[in-house]
C-alpha cells in the first residue's frame, strides 16, 4: 500500500510539474491538426494536406506578405531519402487593415488555414513506414503588438507500400506540382 | 480514514489547488491589456539592467552612461507593423525633449544572419536619428523577455524604471511617460554625459 501511494505521489508531482511548465510558457498563436498517415505507392504520388487554426484574435502574414520585411508564413519538411516534396501550396492571404496602421493593407491568414504538397516516393523505395519531420515557420501579430517568429512542429507517417490494385478511375497525366 | 488516505487527499488538494493558481496566474497575464503598463509583473521602480550593445554603425553603447537622463527606451523589430507607428514619434519627440535630458534609444530584436544591414536600411528609411542598437536574447531576458514588440520602458535620470508599454501606445501616453522620466530622479545629476560612444572600453 505504501509502494503504490509513494508511485502515485511522484505521478501527481509530475504531472504537477508538468502542468506548471505548461501554463507558464507563452500561448501558442497557431496550432495545428494531427496530419492522417499518408499512403503512397512505391513510385506514385499522393498529396497531403496540414491544417492549421490561427488562434482567434491574431493574424500571421501570408505566405506572399506585402512587405520584403515581413516574416512569411512557410512549411518546411525535412523528407526522407527516396521520398520528395513537390511545390508547397499555400492559400492566397487576405488583404486587412489593423487598428495600428488602419490606411495600410496587410496579407494576412486568420483562423483555419490549408497548405497542401504532393509527395513522390521513387519506385525503388523499400516499402515500409517512413516518419517526416518539419516546422511552420510563422510570425504573429494582434491589433496592437507583434510577437517573434515562431517555429512550429509537425511530424507525420508516409507509408509507402509496393502497388495496390489498379484504380478505377485515372487521374489527369500530371500534376504540374510534381517534380519527380 | 486511514493515514494513507489521508496523506493522499492532502498532497491531491495541494496539486489542485497549484493548478488553480497557476491557472490564475495564467488568465491574468493573458488578459492584461496591451499598451498598459502592467500591475504585479510592473518594473517601475527597478533598477533598468544595464547593458552593452553594438550599434547599426558599429559603435559599442552601454545603458548606464545615460546615468542622469531620462532615456526612452524602444524594443522594435522590422517585421513589426506596429513598431513602423511609433518610430516617427519617437523622431519627434527626441527633438521635442532632448534639451530638456530626453535620449532615445531603439534595440532591434531582428534575428536575420545580416541584420546590421536590414536593420541599417531601415533606420534609413524611417530616417531614425537617435541610437539604434542590435538586440540579442540576453538583453531581452533582462528585461522580462521582451515577447511583444513594441516594448517600450522610459527609465528615470536615476536609472530607474518609470513605466513600460507593452504593445503599440497612444501618443499622449508616450508623451506623459517622458514628462514621468525626465521628472523621476531629477536630484540624481551626478553624471550627465550624452550617450557616449564605449567603443573599445
Amino acid at each position: 500500500m505504501k509502494t503504490s501511494n509513494a508511485k502515485l505521489i511522484a505521478a501527481l508531482a509530475i504531472l504537477t510539474a508538468a502542468a506548471s511548465a505548461q501554463l507558464a510558457k507563452p500561448k501558442p498563436k497557431v496550432t495545428f491538426a494531427p496530419v492522417s498517415p499518408v499512403k503512397i505507392t512505391r513510385g506514385g504520388t499522393a498529396n497531403v494536406e496540414f491544417m492549421f487554426r490561427v488562434v482567434p484574435g491574431y493574424h500571421v502574414n501570408s505566405n506572399k506578405p506585402n512587405s520584403e520585411l515581413l516574416i512569411p508564413t512557410a512549411l518546411h519538411l525535412d523528407m526522407p531519402t527516396d521520398i520528395s516534396m513537390g511545390k508547397i501550396n499555400y492559400p492566397p492571404g487576405k488583404d486587412q487593415s489593423f487598428p495600428f496602421a488602419p490606411d495600410e493593407k496587410l496579407n494576412v491568414y486568420t483562423g483555419d488555414v490549408s497548405v497542401s504538397a504532393m509527395l513522390s516516393a521513387n519506385k525503388d523505395i523499400t516499402p515500409g513506414r517512413y516518419r517526416v519531420h518539419g516546422y511552420l515557420k510563422y510570425q504573429a501579430c494582434d491589433d496592437r503588438a507583434c510577437y517573434p517568429p515562431t517555429r512550429l512542429p509537425i511530424a507525420f507517417d508516409v507509408q509507402v507500400v509496393k502497388g495496390g490494385p489498379k484504380p478505377v478511375h485515372r487521374n489527369p497525366a500530371q500534376s504540374p506540382h510534381v517534380h519527380s | 480514514m486511514n493515514r494513507n488516505t489521508t496523506v493522499l487527499m492532502v498532497v491531491i488538494f495541494v496539486v489542485a489547488g497549484m493548478l488553480l493558481t497557476g491557472h490564475f496566474l495564467s488568465k491574468r497575464a493573458s488578459v492584461a491589456p496591451v499598451g498598459t503598463a502592467l500591475g504585479a509583473a510592473d518594473p517601475s521602480g527597478k533598477l533598468a539592467p544595464d547593458f552593452r550593445l553594438k550599434s547599426i554603425d558599429g559603435k559599442s553603447y552601454r545603458l548606464a552612461d545615460l546615468r542622469g537622463k531620462a532615456v526612452l527606451l524602444n524594443f522594435w523589430a522590422t517585421w513589426c507593423p506596429p513598431c513602423k507607428i511609433e518610430i516617427p514619434w519617437f523622431v519627434e519627440l527626441q527633438k521635442q525633449y532632448a534639451s530638456q535630458g530626453l535620449v532615445i534609444v531603439g534595440v532591434a530584436m531582428d534575428d536575420d544572419a545580416d541584420k546590421q544591414k536590414v536593420v541599417a536600411d531601415f533606420a534609413n528609411e524611417m530616417k531614425i536619428d537617435y541610437p539604434v542598437l542590435l538586440g540579442n536574447d540576453e538583453v531581452a531576458d533582462e528585461y522580462g523577455g521582451v515577447d511583444a514588440l513594441p516594448t517600450t520602458f522610459f527609465i528615470g535620470r536615476d536609472g530607474k524604471i518609470v513605466r513600460r508599454f507593452m504593445g503599440l501606445a497612444a501618443h499622449s501616453d508616450f508623451e506623459d511617460a517622458i514628462h514621468a522620466a525626465l521628472r523621476e530622479g531629477q536630484s540624481t545629476q551626478a553624471y550627465t554625459a550624452p550617450l557616449e560612444n564605449v567603443q573599445g572600453k
